[in-house]
């Protein structure tokens, strides 16, 4: 009887890896290898075009890196958009989701549509449609001359270095915002109601309801959309490069993959923009593994 | 167990439907890729002088791919560095000498291109032209074109301000200030019709010009110190930095493309630099406009304590052929480059394109063409663009500089002392 | 639910609170959708009225021309239709495909305990930290390699399947009841059998967000297809776009025709499946991962 108990788990261990194996050699093939690849390059220095035999360099990439002072305007410019996204998004998203759930049901399923159709249309668009709205004759200062009545002002704001590190993370919140919202509406929605009731014959008030119980247990989707859009900031690409193709200043906005696509394709020093990439990785290991740390650390359990 | 494994097998194959391109023969049919540059003028005749090829050649299918012109040099870059460059491509000197640089393309075959010898050939150029592709006695790019910039000015927008078409165009910089604020029209401090505006990311052809008028250099001539004369340099920081939204708000690189909008004459863009293939677009464009006689163009401005009279820079557009590619499909694409070529006067009339061939700039064909003249006298004041390996990059650094005085308030200063160690740096590492 | 608990101060509905929620709210809803007005009216009006300032929200008319320019492209080829079905086919081809394998890897990495399953999963989730632009490169020389540049297979051989699906499949799965599979196994069942009559039909809300997910994020993608795309039959509609706002530039009223042309199947699709959005999101607050 044992042995045979055995053999049933043996074969669903097998048949585990039968289920994964399509995607694992995709993964190998597609992901794995490049890395490993941009890894082993990263030791070299390495011309894209030369034909001949690469140089092994050992460290001096992430030697050079790390004395470069371009180098460590990416990392600033990184953070800035990555901390100037994310936590407003986290704050803003959670708090929409609380409203949300305030106003009356029609409404609620209508607001969450709406908030989330600038994530439906793609970046290309989303790109066309800002850079008409930063235009200087476009509605960016139209409206903000409106609201600060300072009629005729120009903003510059694909132009001035402040302004379009501004611009960048205004259009990345527009497009991530609806998308958290539902996420944080459906996170809000599980919590079970009958632990309210409790609260509420002990004696707490909402704000205190709020943050004794619905905060807590939101913490799991918290971290989560944290993660997700921390990590996704980090490696924000399109907006930024569309900016400067339309005559944005660089270096303000010249986050870390702007610096290793121009490094490797317009300087031609893939070995350097290698070595980035991995850079680049390995501070991104380091948050998630860092979030999830610390989220561990004052868990709640129900 | 193994029906499974059929099974999943078979799904992974359904995710993967392969539509491969077939694999060429080293005899028989060949397929000669041919990248290119978007210009639509162009393509109508390329397209023609393809099916005439083809017809003449059963064998050989000409597979031509455009894509933007800033996108080129990328796409370029990537397929090389997988070695699956196409057999024909032509890209702007700066970025095309490193495929000189690195061995990457081959050289001429000069009885495919109808010469005798290579020299025969480069004897059939403009004097020195061909030195931008020649290295150890071969020639390894025959040009598309060799361009240079100019002012277009709108006359209607000059009468408009004021101006005279005849006696107030802007010789110098100084002048080029003067008419722009005469010209511009501003809704509190948004510009709603520019003057003239710089062709922005293009600062080693348009700008470094003005720092040459003004006795710097990019380069020294033994090309190991960069950016030589500070005040030459200063004075041009200055210049930008006055002429930005800072200053006297004429102009900004994050306003629209001025060439562009000029071709669309809706009273927003007075003047703007662009080559004399912009005649052509502006027909394309809007004919009206274009017969209207409306516009001109003026010689490249000097600056007004100018040490040495220079214009802006002429850059090449070279096709080149992939040296990986076998010998029979490097001559068939040296064979048909030269069919193309064959049509310098059509490339001319139709598209404004300048093929310089001592032929060429000697037919009455050249001279009939409007405002040929100041090109040509423009072009021999100026020197070619400087390209290296390292250009892409030295470009942007000078951009980094004119936008950090023109739009962040840096001081010229500043700018020019980060300029001078950046730019030295890229120099060193050859 | 939490409703029933915090619904009381909206209950009065002229509290100051009320007051200051729907303000918010409607403040949100205002910058969310102004864009996306932005580029409807405009798709309606000729260049002149585009530029006034202030802009004026009602066009005076319809300019058929913008419509007509953007479909009909710079050189009236209409290339526009082919690229357009080429992002229909390219984005359903990698829709289809990452679904089955997420599900697949999902329910392994989810229902089977073998050695490495962590690892296996952590090494797969490591894969989200890795830029695209860092192996850019790499991928263009295994796609050339394989003779699948300026085709189809080229296009979609680098999405076939992502992490964030199979972190989302596996998600779904874990609460999945082990009791259940265990009794169609004994009823004698095979483990593919299991797998597509019991498990994906199971997966229905999550598969269907999966798909829009995906569907969505490729119709987004411009630098794969810029790369590999050669000639304008394979480009797709991100590729049109970028052309065409190099070449039209000027004209702002076609540009935004193209882009909403461009959005139309999305929002079509994102306002008829839209319960699946909000059903498919409650993946992440799942309270176990």
């Amino acid at each position: 009887m044992k042995k045979a108990y055995i053999g049933i788990d043996k074969k669903l261990a097998r048949w585990g890896w039968i289920f994964i194996t399509p995607s694992l050699l995709f993964f190998s093939l597609f992901s794995f290898y490049p890395i490993l690849n941009a890894a082993y390059t990263s030791f070299f220095r390495k011309n894209i075009l030369s034909l001949k035999p690469p140089t092994f360099t050992g460290l001096k990439n992430y030697i050079y890196l790390l004395k470069s002072p371009d180098f460590w305007n990416s990392i600033r410019a990184t953070f800035v958009f990555t901390l100037g996204t994310f936590i407003p998004l986290v704050v803003f998203s959670l708090l929409l989701a609380v409203m949300i759930l305030l106003v009356n049901k029609k409404s609620q399923k209508y607001l969450q549509l709406a908030y989330y159709a600038p994530a439906v249309l793609s970046s290309v668009v989303a790109a066309v449609i800002w850079l008409s709205i930063f235009n200087p004759r476009g509605l960016g200062n139209q409206w903000l001359n409106f609201f600060m009545n300072t009629p005729g002002i120009d903003h510059q704001w694909l132009a001035n270095s402040f302004m379009v590190q501004f611009s960048t993370i205004l259009v990345y919140f527009w497009k991530y915002i609806g998308y958290f919202v539902v996420i944080f509406i459906a996170g809000l929605s599980a919590i079970p109601g009958s632990l309210y009731e409790a609260a509420r014959i002990d004696g707490a008030d909402n704000w205190q309801s709020f943050w004794r119980i619905t905060f807590p247990l939101l913490q799991p989707t918290v971290v989560l959309v944290s993660v997700m859009s921390m990590l996704q900031c980090l490696k924000t690409f399109s907006t930024q490069y569309l900016f400067v193709q339309s005559g944005s200043p660089q270096a303000p906005i010249n986050v870390i993959t702007l610096n290793i696509y121009n490094t490797g394709i317009r300087d031609h020093q893939i070995g350097r923009s290698s070595a980035m990439s991995i850079i680049l990785f390995l501070i991104m290991l380091f948050f998630t593994w860092f979030q999830f740390k610390a989220s561990k650390a004052d868990s709640v359990s129900y | 167990m193994k029906k499974t494994l059929i099974v999943l097998l078979s799904l992974l194959a359904l995710g993967l439907p392969v539509f491969a391109t077939g694999v060429q023969e080293e005899t028989g049919p060949v397929t000669i890729t041919f990248w290119t540059h978007e210009d639509p003028n162009r393509t109508a005749l390329e397209d023609r002088y393809i099916s005439e090829f083809e017809a003449s050649h059963p064998d050989v299918t000409i597979n031509r791919v455009t894509n933007s012109s800033s996108k080129m040099p990328e796409l370029l870059l990537t397929a090389f560095a997988a070695n699956e460059g196409p057999h024909i491509f032509n890209t702007q000197i700066e970025d095309g000498y490193a495929y000189i640089a690195n061995g990457r393309v081959a050289p001429v075959n000069p009885e495919a291109v109808g010469f005798q010898s290579t020299e025969a050939l480069t004897e059939s150029y403009v004097d020195g032209v061909l030195n931008a592709v020649s290295e150890d006695g071969q020639v390894y790019g025959l040009p598309l074109e060799l361009t240079n910039w100019a002012p277009y000015l709108n006359k209607r927008i000059f009468r408009d301000a004021g101006l005279d078409p005849e006696k107030d165009i802007p010789k110098t910089w100084e002048d080029m200030v003067a008419v722009s604020q005469r010209m511009v029209l501003r809704e509190g401090e948004i510009i709603t019709r520019r003057g003239f505006d710089f062709r922005y990311p293009y600062y080693l052809v348009s700008m470094v010009p003005m720092v040459e008028q003004l006795g710097g250099q990019l380069v020294s001539d033994d090309g190991k110190t960069a950016i030589v004369g500070d005040q030459a340099w200063l004075k041009f920081l200055q210049f930008m930095a006055d002429w930005g939204p800072n200053g006297l708000n004429l102009g900004s690189p994050t306003y629209q493309n001025a060439r562009k909008l000029f071709n669309a004459d809706n009273n927003d863009m007075g003047m703007a630099m662009s080559g004399l293939y912009q005649a052509g677009r502006i027909r394309a464009d809007n004919p009206e406009f274009y017969d209207s006689g409306d516009w001109m163009v003026i010689p490249y401005p000097q600056f007004k304590d100018a040490v040495k009279e220079v214009a802006s820079a002429y850059y090449g557009h070279f096709y080149m052929v992939n040296g990986q590619k076998s010998e029979r499909e490097q001559k068939i694409a040296w064979e048909f480059i030269a069919y193309m070529l064959s049509h310098s006067e059509e490339y001319l009339t139709e598209v404004g394109l300048v093929q310089p061939t001592k032929q060429l700039m000697a037919s009455e064909t050249y001279a009939n063409i409007p405002y040929a003249d100041v090109f040509a006298a423009d072009m021999a004041k100026g020197n070619i663009v400087y390209y290296a390996e390292n250009s892409a990059k030295i470009q942007e650094l000078i951009k980094e500089a004119v936008e950090g005085v023109m739009l962040s308030g840096i001081a010229p200063e500043k700018a020019l002392a980060s300029l001078k160690v950046k730019a030295q740096e890229v120099l060193d590492q050859e | 639910m939490i409703r029933t608990r915090l619904d009381s101060p909206g209950k009065s509905t002229l509290s100051p609170i009320s007051i200051l929620i729907h303000l918010l709210l409607l403040g949100a809803l205002i910058f969310t959708l102004i864009p996306i007005l932005f580029m409807f009216t405009a798709s309606m009006m000729p260049r002149k009225d585009i530029l006034k300032m202030p802009y004026r929200w009602i066009p005076q008319g319809f300019e058929v021309q913008n419509f007509i320019k953007a479909i009909a492209g710079n050189d009236g080829s209409f290339i526009f239709i082919r690229n357009y079905i080429n992002s229909i086919l390219v984005s359903g081809i990698v829709t289809f495909s990452t679904v089955l394998l997420a599900s697949l890897t999902g329910y392994g990495l989810a229902k089977f305990k073998f050695k490495g399953r962590n690892f296996v999963f952590l090494a797969i989730m490591a894969t989200m930290m890795i830029p695209f632009e860092a192996i850019m490169i790499p991928l263009y020389l295994v796609t050339t390699k394989l003779h699948l540049q300026n085709s189809y297979g080229g296009l979609t051989l680098p999405f076939l399947v992502n992490a964030f699906g199979v972190f989302m499949m596996r998600q779904y799965l874990l609460p999945f009841p082990d009791e259940f599979l265990d009794a169609t196994r004994i009823d004698g069942a095979g483990e593919i059998r299991i797998f597509w009559h019991v498990v994906l039909p199971n997966c229905a809300p999550a598969i269907a967000t999966l798909s829009i997910l995906t569907f969505r994020s490729q119709w987004d993608n411009l630098l794969w297809p810029l790369l590999i795309a050669q000639s304008e039959k394979m480009k797709t509609l991100p590729l049109y776009i970028v052309k065409f706002a190099a070449e039209k530039y000027t004209d702002e009223g076609a540009m935004m025709a193209v882009a909403v042309l461009a959005s139309i199947p999305m929002l079509v699709l994102f306002f008829t499946m839209s319960n699946y959005f909000v059903s498919g999101a409650s993946v992440f607050s799942s309270r176990k991962g």
